[in-house]
């Protein structure tokens, strides 16, 4: 656990030190400001059926930034520090290989939860401004974050398992980056395309499809079934990437 | 405090170690010799516990590399060859995370960073970034990451590689302070590192042991021919036809000649001295005889013999 807690506190710097943390966070609360703008310039259009939540994570461009968050966090984690050689100095010191992946993991998914505090800010600030008359659904504000959080865990992991595979970030940043959109879009296709085919087929792949999550999540709804899909999914990925440094250890 | 059995290593087919056996006393400082890619770095990192022998089995300090890794981990400091340190870390910071790491709290972590700063000369630095620092800076930084922890045993993958020679100098220093209560294994093609501060030398070619033992006794064994080099002025043509008719003189060349003095040098049979004999041949002829060497083998000679014949076999 003090092992746990050091590195992590390492890794934590490591993101903060460098640019890329604050690259991030500025293009994610540029690209969310944009959402949330639209969003009110919806409601400002008139009386609407959903909530200022449902518009500003329900619209196709909220994915925009997206995905290009989770290969700048993920792709240094490993990939450097087997570049540099730092790795063969880590794994001689007594530490485990499962606490380093998830020092590394945890640190990921702190700075994540960070990106996305701006963008909850704006709600807050929109409910003080106008006195509660734009209406601020608590549930749905809840249930949009959660989801966030749990499909940031999912896609980090997979940055992590990209990033132990090799020692070139950019190999890294792309295969994490392709996993995530394949996943994304594997739900999208079918529910775009699949008006037409059978009603389990459709409940099948509703199952992964991140857009109908965010849509039952941002409208109050918080089912435990997408969080149990991609807790596992996540725990999948890390167990992966465990495996993957620990076969250094056990190739003859 | 290490024990080798048998150990071998295969990459992709190519063996980069061979049924290597040896052990290591404690208190040693034992060099590892051998030229580029003869298997020094492969067997410093099975012994490390970074990764595993394809076959065979080495413990250090009595726990087996595989199966107690993470004891062998404890009582080791290891330095690979290019000292590999986060370079968007100040000296202070890196050294405080690895002292961490190692298991170091509170009091004694302070004063053990301090100790071994003062002991690599890097205190001056402290506070710069690991990444402005120079390659002899750098290294002495992993030279104290690896002794944060007092660990028994040193590995050191050429610890003096890059440096400069006054920083070299200081490096053997450090070295040799170490002894009594660190036993170390460094690796080096440096032939001379060897003969100034190793109490063994282990030298390896192809993955293969060609010799383990003292330096003085390697030097000695040799079977090569020993270099006797005289400065004389004397009369007479047959001077260097009358050195080479004494015993165990094998050839007598004359390298120069400087304002009358002759500069000579004789091969003599190994494991002979001539230079009584050169003594009397001089003053039975009125030479006259301002200087004579003698010069040792090296181990640097040694080494060269040892390869060409494990290349021949």
């Amino acid at each position: 656990m003090r092992l746990l807690w050091i590195l992590l506190k390492k890794e934590l710097r490591a993101f903060f030190v460098s640019p890329v943390a604050y690259v991030v966070l500025a293009l994610v609360m540029v690209l969310s400001g944009y959402s949330f703008r639209a969003a009110l310039s919806i409601l400002e259009r008139g009386p609407s059926e959903g909530s200022i939540v449902q518009w500003m994570f329900q619209p196709n461009w909220f994915w925009l930034s997206y995905f290009f968050v989770f290969p700048l966090l993920t792709m240094r984690l490993f990939a450097e520090e087997k570049k540099m050689g730092t790795f063969e100095t880590l794994f001689t010191t007594p530490v485990r290989t499962w606490q380093v992946v998830l020092s590394k993991y945890l640190a990921a998914v702190l700075v994540y939860s960070v990106l996305w505090m701006p963008s909850w800010l704006n709600f807050k600030i929109v409910d003080w401004i106008t006195a509660g008359q734009v209406v601020v659904p608590p549930g749905s504000l809840t249930g949009s974050y959660l989801i966030l959080l749990a499909m940031g865990c999912f896609n980090l992991a997979i940055g992590c398992f990209a990033s132990s595979l090799t020692s070139n970030q950019i190999i890294a940043a792309v295969v994490s980056f392709t996993f995530s959109l394949l996943h994304f879009l594997g739900g999208l296709f079918i529910m775009v395309l699949g008006r037409k085919v059978s009603e389990t087929f459709v409940d099948i792949i509703n199952y992964f499809a991140s857009m109908e999550h965010i849509r039952t999540y941002t409208s109050g709804l918080i089912d435990t079934q997408p969080l149990v899909y991609y807790s596992s999914l996540a725990l999948l990925f890390l167990a992966l990437t465990h495996q993957v440094l620990e076969f250094r250890r056990w190739k003859p | 405090m290490i024990d080798v059995q048998d150990l071998t290593k295969h990459y992709a087919g190519r063996v980069a170690v061979d049924r290597l056996t040896f052990q290591v006393e404690p208190g040693q400082i034992v060099g590892f010799l051998g030229p580029n890619g003869a298997g020094k770095s492969t067997t410093m990192r099975i012994l490390s516990g970074y990764m595993p022998p394809t076959s065979g089995r080495a413990r250090v300090n009595g726990h087996d590399v595989f199966h107690a890794s993470l004891q062998v981990r404890k009582s080791i400091g290891y330095m690979p060859e290019t000292a590999p340190l986060y370079t968007d870390m100040r000296v202070k910071e890196y050294l405080r995370f690895r002292a961490e790491l190692k298991g170091l709290t509170g009091r004694a972590l302070g004063q053990r960073m301090g100790e071994v700063m003062d002991l690599c000369m890097i205190s001056d630095v402290r506070r710069r970034l690991i990444g402005h620092l120079s390659k002899g800076y750098r290294q002495r930084v992993a030279l104290a990451d690896a002794l944060l922890h007092k660990p028994p045993l040193l590995i050191l993958d050429e610890p003096t590689n890059g440096l400069d020679p006054v920083q070299i100098r200081q490096v053997r220093e450090i070295l040799q302070n170490l002894k009594p209560a660190h036993t170390i294994l460094l690796s080096t093609h440096i032939l001379q590192e060897v003969e100034a501060v190793c109490d063994r030398v282990l030298m390896i070619h192809q993955g293969r042991i060609l010799a383990h033992d003292t330096p003085d006794k390697l030097t000695r064994q040799l079977r090569a021919a020993t270099l006797v080099q005289l400065e004389l002025k004397g009369e007479g043509t047959h001077l260097l036809n009358q050195l080479e008719s004494l015993p165990n003189v094998r050839k007598a060349t004359l390298d120069g000649e400087d304002e009358g003095w002759k500069r000579i040098s004789l091969r003599v049979e190994a494991r002979q001295d001539v230079r009584e004999a050169v003594m009397n041949l001089a003053s039975a002829e009125r030479w006259q005889l301002r200087e004579m060497h003698r010069q040792m083998p090296t181990l640097e000679d040694v080494f060269v013999e040892l390869v060409a014949s494990d290349r021949t076999r």
